[in-house]
């Protein structure tokens, strides 16, 4: 087949899937970047040119500031906690171990578990009167009147850490286990025979298979949690005191609840922002690894 | 493995438990709130274990009687399965000649990339345009509509998956049934196809579980029963007047309920496609 | 009428050049062999051929037919694969009928066919399996029965044989000798291995960096190469190169005791060139301790039938195959003579015959 043709070809092939694809992402995106410089509001009205006045408001608004740190501290701690707690799950299921396969396969269930399921269950367990961790921690005499977890600002964004946390811990282990079930047996060995110490074995032998597959999926992870939404809409709605709103929550309300589509638009798009370098870090990282990851 | 010490065995068995017990404990509330009568569930102390299993939840969330809780709960579970189900159908045909076309065709290949970079975008970067495209064609509420828009998240993903696929079969294979004389279309679907239904029926799972899962889109473009998703009755019913937790719970329990069985029987290829790619938040 | 004939083809990817100007005529019948190192565009050339990938510039034509801008279908040719390329999810009949069930044969001419090349290649109980379920030896001869059903103009097999283990080599060769003679068919065939090209070739083209350095009958690649590069290629252990300045109708090489006799067709003419002297290892006779080529043993492998002896001739290495009567001994000193029509000169530049 002439090359032409073969090149013909292919672009039929691709064009059904990039026309949906400028229809529902491009065209789309192209008119988040007009709005975000209009005064648009949802219902339709409004859409004259204010230049950059929306992202000047922005920037000089203190919600948005306390939206960004309130993002980045619950994407750093929770994709720490991930990191940490999948490490460590990791290495146990590493071991050998009697129903480790039923282990694995239990591990499995968080993932599939929807995220407003998740959510929900961790508000019925939190709940100030009736929920599960109260009750424990009472019973258990380390609590000595119910607290609403949820409710106050100063355990809030940690409750829903630990929400998100548990939900994903298990993905980063199982592809933490990949990596090492990756190190060929033949090294380990030579290793022992070596007499290297649990520690060195760890250090030297592991990590260098554990880094590329888990720098990928940490920051992929970051990505998710810097748009997070779902988790938090069903546990606090960005609550109490706007203490849990994040940066997507802070769009959602400024274009739906407020209906203004402009400033909604502007502030989408510094939250793309802060995503797309999330991403080119990312690429960054993937060229540099290329062939060293999995 | 080198030999251990009897105390790092234990220590080990210890850690395993412990990790069977933070995964499986939360989950295993769920359910024993969905069948605890009210009673136990508003008792101090609390009641660990209902005295007498009630399963009346259930039965009310798949009552037919108009206008109940059970109607809005069953038309929301077939939306999610209409929704799911048709952006799966659809990001699977477009992903495959488009799949096809990236693994195979030299030039055609970057375009991919940019398809695939724009599954870094925050939905809220485009939620306000399909609101308002959507509200131009009346597609608000509307079960098209929201399939539609969830191909913007199941066809990049659905098409990288299929690409990898592609690219693990021989090139050979197709220019031997080139030179047999087969067309492109004899050659995809006698020879390649077959080979590719395992990678075809993972990436629709995935793209299903996705769909099935979506929230913040269908929380934005339904309204009522007409198109409303499993995922946002779930948060009404936890967000709302509803004060029998036990209910709330049975609900979550039946919206969990097909991801993760499909996540129990496709473990392996769950697994394996997972860690190829780190996929999904 | 010639069967192939390329005209001036020219292969980039990108900027790199891989193929520089192929041209070659194989008439009816022939056994043609691509012979070169791995990489060096023998596959490339092979596709051009089949019409996988368009030359960058040249002509392919088949059967006097202009061909190079028409579909691989329609070139009236089969390709064996060094992978094979089995449809797995086919039958093996499936798999070799594919290419008459596509020009639509009717289902029972298919089938006689499928069960007439089944029967020459004894894979006849075979028919009903997945290829999954054969082995290597076995995909082998499906992979040509797909091709034989087709009885198209040419045949192409590139490196049909690599995959096999050593013995089965052996057989497939035989039998792809046996083949070619029933079928008079015509075969452009890719390998790197010059053992096979050397017994199956009717002529052997030698490639080096996308070029043709040789095109010949395995007589002439052997007994007469024309560079240097073809005398290492071909033969094994390799064609001995040893410098030296042919010089007064003698060769002088530096640091041996006396010049060597030039061979007879250059003695007389004014050759005053610095040259390489090739000498193959089988041609070497042992001879007293004070020949005309004194050598340094330093090692000897005895493989049976002979003894390859590693030895140096004034600092340079030189390899000799030996009958096995008389053993060599390590570390000792013997004289080796040749027949002086067996010895070939190549010019130390251009690496050229002379
Ligand atoms: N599709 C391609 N793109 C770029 N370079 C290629 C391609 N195919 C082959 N090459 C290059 O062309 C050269 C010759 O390749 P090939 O014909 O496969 O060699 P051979 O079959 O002799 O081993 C190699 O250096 C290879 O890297
Ligand atoms: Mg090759």
């Amino acid at each position: 087949m002439t090359s032409t043709r073969l090149t013909t070809r292919g672009w039929l092939m691709m064009l059904p899937l990039l026309a949906v694809m400028v229809l529902v992402i491009g065209w789309p995106f192209v008119q988040t970047v007009h709005y975000s410089f209009t005064d648009a509001r949802l219902a339709g009205t409004g859409g004259t040119y204010v230049g950059l006045h929306n992202y000047q408001r922005v920037v000089n608004s203190p919600a948005f500031w306390s939206s960004f740190r309130l993002t980045a501290e619950f994407a750093l701690i929770s994709v720490t906690i991930e990191l940490v707690l999948g490490v460590a799950a990791a290495l146990l299921l590493n071991q050998e171990l009697v129903g480790r396969n039923v282990l694995r396969g239990l591990m499995i269930l968080p993932w599939a578990l929807p995220t407003v399921v998740n959510g929900t269950l961790w508000r019925l367990i939190y709940n100030p009167e009736y929920g599960a961790l109260n009750a424990a921690l009472s019973q258990l005499g380390l609590i000595e009147s119910y607290r609403s977890w949820l409710g106050e600002p100063g355990t809030a964004l940690a409750a829903l850490i630990v929400a998100d946390a548990w939900k994903n811990f298990p993905l980063v282990a199982l592809i933490a286990l990949a990596a090492l079930q990756a190190v060929p047996r033949d090294i380990r060995t030579a290793a022992m025979v070596d007499g290297a110490g649990a520690w060195a074995r760890f250090r030297f032998i592991f990590v260098p298979y554990l880094v590329g597959p888990l720098t990928v999926a940490i920051v992929l992870r970051l990505i998710e949690a810097f748009k997070v939404f779902d988790i938090i809409w069903i546990m606090t709605r960005g609550g109490p005191a706007n203490s849990t709103r994040s940066l997507s929550i802070l769009v959602y309300q400024e274009a739906f609840s407020f209906q203004r589509a402009g400033t909604g638009s502007s502030l989408a798009l510094i939250v793309t922002l802060i995503v797309m370098l999330l991403a080119l870090a990312y690429a960054g990282i993937m060229r540099r690894s290329a062939g060293g990851g999995i | 493995m080198d030999r251990r010490s009897p105390a790092f065995t234990v220590f080990v068995y210890a850690m395993a438990l412990l990790l069977a017990l933070v995964i499986l404990a939360p989950m295993a509330w769920l359910f024993i709130m969905s069948i605890s009568p009210a009673a136990d569930l508003s008792a101090r102390p609390l009641r660990w274990w209902p005295e007498e299993p009630d399963f009346s939840r259930y039965r009310a969330l798949f009552s037919l009687a108009q206008n109940s809780i059970g109607a809005g709960f069953i038309s929301a579970l077939w939306n999610s399965l209409r929704v799911a189900g048709m952006a799966t159908i659809a990001a699977i045909a477009l992903a495959v000649p488009a799949a096809w076309a990236s693994s195979r065709v030299p030039r055609v290949g970057w375009s991919l990339g940019l398809v695939v970079a724009s599954y870094m975008l925050p939905p809220v970067a485009l939620s306000v345009p399909l609101y308002m495209g959507l509200a131009h064609f009346g597609m608000l509420n509307n079960v098209f509509g929201l399939a539609i828009v969830y191909l913007t998240i199941l066809a990049p993903f659905t098409t990288w998956l299929l690409r990898s696929g592609f690219d693990l079969i021989p090139k050979e294979i197709e220019a031997a049934a080139a030179i047999d004389g087969a067309r492109l279309d004899q050659a995809l679907r006698i020879v390649v196809l077959p080979l590719m239904a395992p990678v075809i029926a993972t990436a629709a799972l995935f793209a299903f579980l996705l769909a099935w899962d979506e929230f913040f889109y269908a929380l934005l473009f339904t309204s009522n029963e007409q198109a409303k998703t499993i995922t946002v009755a779930l948060a009404d019913l936890a967000g709302g007047r509803v004060s029998d937790y036990g209910l709330i719970a049975a609900a979550g329990v039946v919206a969990a309920l097909p991801p993760v069985l499909i996540g129990l029987v496709m473990q392996r290829a769950l697994i394996s496609g997972l860690t190829a790619g780190g996929v999904k938040g | 009428m010639s069967a192939l004939d390329l005209k001036g083809i020219s292969k980039s990817f990108g900027r790199l050049p891989t193929l520089a100007g192929i041209d070659l005529t194989l008439d009816s019948g022939e056994f043609l062999v691509l012979l070169g190192a791995s990489g060096c565009g023998k596959s490339t050339l092979l596709s051009i051929i089949a019409g996988l990938l368009d030359p960058t510039d040249g002509k392919v034509e088949i059967a006097g037919r202009d061909v190079t801008r028409v579909a691989p279908k329609d070139r009236d040719i089969a390709m064996v694969f060094q992978s094979y390329a089995l449809y797995p999810s086919l039958s093996v009949a499936r798999n070799i009928g594919f290419g008459l069930e596509m020009r639509g044969a009717s289902k029972a001419a298919r089938r006689e066919a499928v069960n007439r090349a089944a029967e020459i290649l004894q894979i006849s109980h075979l028919l009903d399996r997945k290829p999954a379920a054969l082995s290597g030896g076995q995909r082998q001869r499906v992979a040509i029965g797909r091709a034989l059903v087709r009885e198209p103009k040419l045949f192409l097999f590139d490196e049909p044989l690599s995959n096999l283990d050593a013995k089965l080599r052996m057989e497939m060769r035989s039998e792809l000798k046996r083949l070619h003679q029933m079928l008079a068919a015509t075969i452009v065939y890719v390998t790197h291995d010059q053992i096979e090209a050397m017994t199956l070739a009717t002529r052997i083209a030698v490639m080096r960096d996308g070029r043709i350095e040789q095109l010949g009958t395995p007589d002439e690649i052997y007994n007469c190469p024309a560079t240097s590069f073809v005398a290492e290629f071909v033969g094994a252990p390799p064609m001995n190169l040893i410098r030296a300045r042919a010089e007064g109708g003698a060769l002088h090489v530096a640091g041996a005791p006396q010049p060597l006799p030039l061979p007879p067709e250059h003695t007389g003419a004014g050759l005053k060139a610095e040259v390489l002297l090739g000498i193959r290892p089988e041609a070497l006779r042992l001879v007293d301790a004070n020949g005309l080529m004194p050598v340094d043993v330093d090692l000897v492998e005895f493989t049976g039938p002979e003894q390859v002896v590693d030895t140096r001739f004034a600092g340079q290495r030189l390899t000799a195959i030996l009958p096995p009567e008389r053993r060599v001994a390590p570390g000792s000193r013997i004289a080796f003579r040749w027949p002086p029509e067996r010895i070939h000169l190549f010019d130390a530049e251009t690496r050229r015959r002379v």
